[in-house]
């Protein structure tokens, strides 16, 4: 096995044609809440991976768990991290992708676009780390918030125009339940410490 | 060139004085309420009644005089109104006086600056934490962004609150501290993160319904770990979000051992940087506004008032 990459939760290795993503101690957690936690967060990832996949979201194809190792197996994507070549043409299939998500009773939970492999044809969403299993208004708020500043950080020149892309494509695709969410959405913001609009 | 700086955006009075960049002087005193926690115009009370004399220690420390300052520096925010009021009078009155050049500063920005003077880091991820902020603060694009903070209250706060309810005095963090280390039972507590963000209040709930039923020692020791570990997460994110390798922890809080033993153990395992930053410059203190105003000693400021609200990415970075 390969490391490819290591992240802040996992280290992500290469196995012939699939990807092993393995959630290691980490040390400076107090094993009663790192083992759980990791555990947890292992088996909840690819229970969701399993549920997007086939729900038709273009995610890596989940092949196996093992909870011992807090390890899960997928399809490996011929790919690069979208934020390393980042354009806002994409930000409509996004918008489209996010809502089928959000539609299927996902939020991803860590949205940004590291977390988005960019492959010849496609958009992949990696990295269900963090997920979970809800159509709350105000969890699907979340997502969209932690990927509007996510473009606001790593890509400031192109940020409004591809945030007002995502959106209008993200409310036209998950229809009449986008004004509860931008309700939260705007709620949320708000509640951000010392926030000078208000 | 000589900089005067006052801080009082909460509990502590303090005046720093930086000559040609380098810390000479750094006085200060904070309110420690014998019950309750911070009432702001209690706080106002105090710094007013300590400024006279804080600034004279700060001069005579020095081994000026009030006419040498060309820069007084003050901390417009964030921070409680009443308390703000009173660096931002000073400050000014000083300016109508001597002469000197006035220079606003955020609070937050002036502990990432100490704090990367004093670690010699040139690009850290900064954990920011006190009674009123939490935040884990990175450079990025000519501004300090925040990318990851509390959605609620302070971890501070936070362990104020819960120190109160446990009969401790104002602050809580050194008395749960101790209590800490002779905690052995971990108790399961909510660990709650989301992205980057953080959140106390339902930890707040949880724990004052144990309190009295739990021993205090493992209460405490439960609470460290859990909240500690959701920020030292918290700031891992950041960082290899960032792509950055080191790391510093700040603010009232950073005082915390257990907090900075954790900080280290994630940095060595992902093979980056973690300092700790002398404890005088730590927590709220002078010398880092005036450190700070020394750096921005050429901005023109049309905005000289409190800001309260006054939110870090907001400012740009000229200097850098």
């Amino acid at each position: 096995m390969k490391l490819m990459a290591m992240g802040s939760e996992a280290s992500v290795y290469s196995k012939g044609d699939r990807v092993v993503k393995i959630r290691k101690r980490k040390g400076y957690r107090l094993n009663e809440i790192d083992a759980p936690l990791r555990k947890s967060r292992t088996r909840m990832e690819f229970g969701i991976m399993k549920k997007c996949y086939s729900s038709g979201i273009r995610v890596p194809a989940p092949l196996k768990m093992k909870e011992e190792d807090c390890s899960i197996e997928m399809e490996k994507i011929e790919g690069i991290q979208f934020d390393s070549k980042f354009s806002t043409e994409k930000m409509k299939e996004l918008g489209e992708m996010v809502a089928k998500m959000h539609r299927a009773g996902v939020v991803h939970g860590d949205l940004t676009t590291a977390n988005i492999l960019l492959t010849e044809k496609e958009l992949v969403i990696i990295d269900f780390g963090l997920s979970e299993h809800t159509a709350k208004d105000e969890s699907r708020a979340t997502d969209i918030y932690l990927l509007k500043n996510a473009l606001k950080s790593r890509h400031k020149e192109l940020y409004e125009k591809a945030y007002d892309t995502f959106l209008d494509s993200y409310s036209g695709s998950i229809g009449k339940e986008f004004k509860g969410i931008n309700a939260h959405l705007k709620d949320i913001e708000k509640r951000r410490r010392y926030n000078e609009d208000y | 060139m000589y900089v005067l700086g006052i801080e009082s955006t909460a509990h502590t009075f303090g005046v720093g004085i930086v000559k040609d960049g380098e810390v000479i002087a750094n006085e200060r005193d904070t309110l420690k309420p014998a019950q309750g926690g911070i009432i702001p115009r209690e706080a106002a009370a105090h710094h007013y009644r300590l400024a006279p004399m804080l600034l004279k220690a700060a001069i005579d420390k020095a081994g000026i005089k009030m006419k040498d300052i060309d820069v007084v520096g003050f901390s417009q925010g964030p921070g409680l109104i009443p308390a703000l009021k009173v660096g931002y009078q000073v400050a000014h009155l000083i300016s109508e006086k001597y002469g000197a050049k006035v220079v606003g500063v955020n609070h937050c920005i002036a502990h990432l600056e100490i704090a990367r003077k004093y670690t010699g880091l040139e690009d850290p991820v900064m954990l920011y934490v006190s009674g009123g902020n939490t935040q884990v603060i990175t450079y990025q694009g000519g501004r300090y962004l925040v990318f990851g903070e509390t959605q609620d209250i302070g971890v501070g706060n936070l362990i104020d609150k819960i120190g109160r309810k446990m009969g401790m005095p104002f602050p809580a963090g050194p008395k749960i501290e101790n209590m800490a280390r002779s905690g052995r039972k971990y108790i399961k507590l909510p660990y709650s993160i989301k992205g980057m963000d953080v959140s106390f209040t339902g930890m707040e709930t949880f724990v004052s319904r144990i309190i009295g039923r739990e021993k205090s020692e493992d209460v405490s020791f439960s609470l460290q770990e859990t909240i500690f570990a959701m920020l030292i997460e918290a700031s891992e994110r950041a960082m290899a979000y960032c792509r950055k390798d080191s790391l510093v922890i700040t603010g009232g809080v950073a005082a915390n051992s257990r907090l900075n033993d954790m900080g280290e153990v994630m940095c060595r395992e992902r093979g980056a940087v973690s300092k700790r930053i002398p404890l005088e410059y730590a927590g709220d203190n002078g010398a880092m506004i005036a450190y700070t105003a020394y750096l921005m000693k050429d901005y023109r400021q049309r905005d000289l008032t409190i800001k309260p609200r006054y939110r870090t990415d907001t400012v740009e970075i000229k200097y850098r």
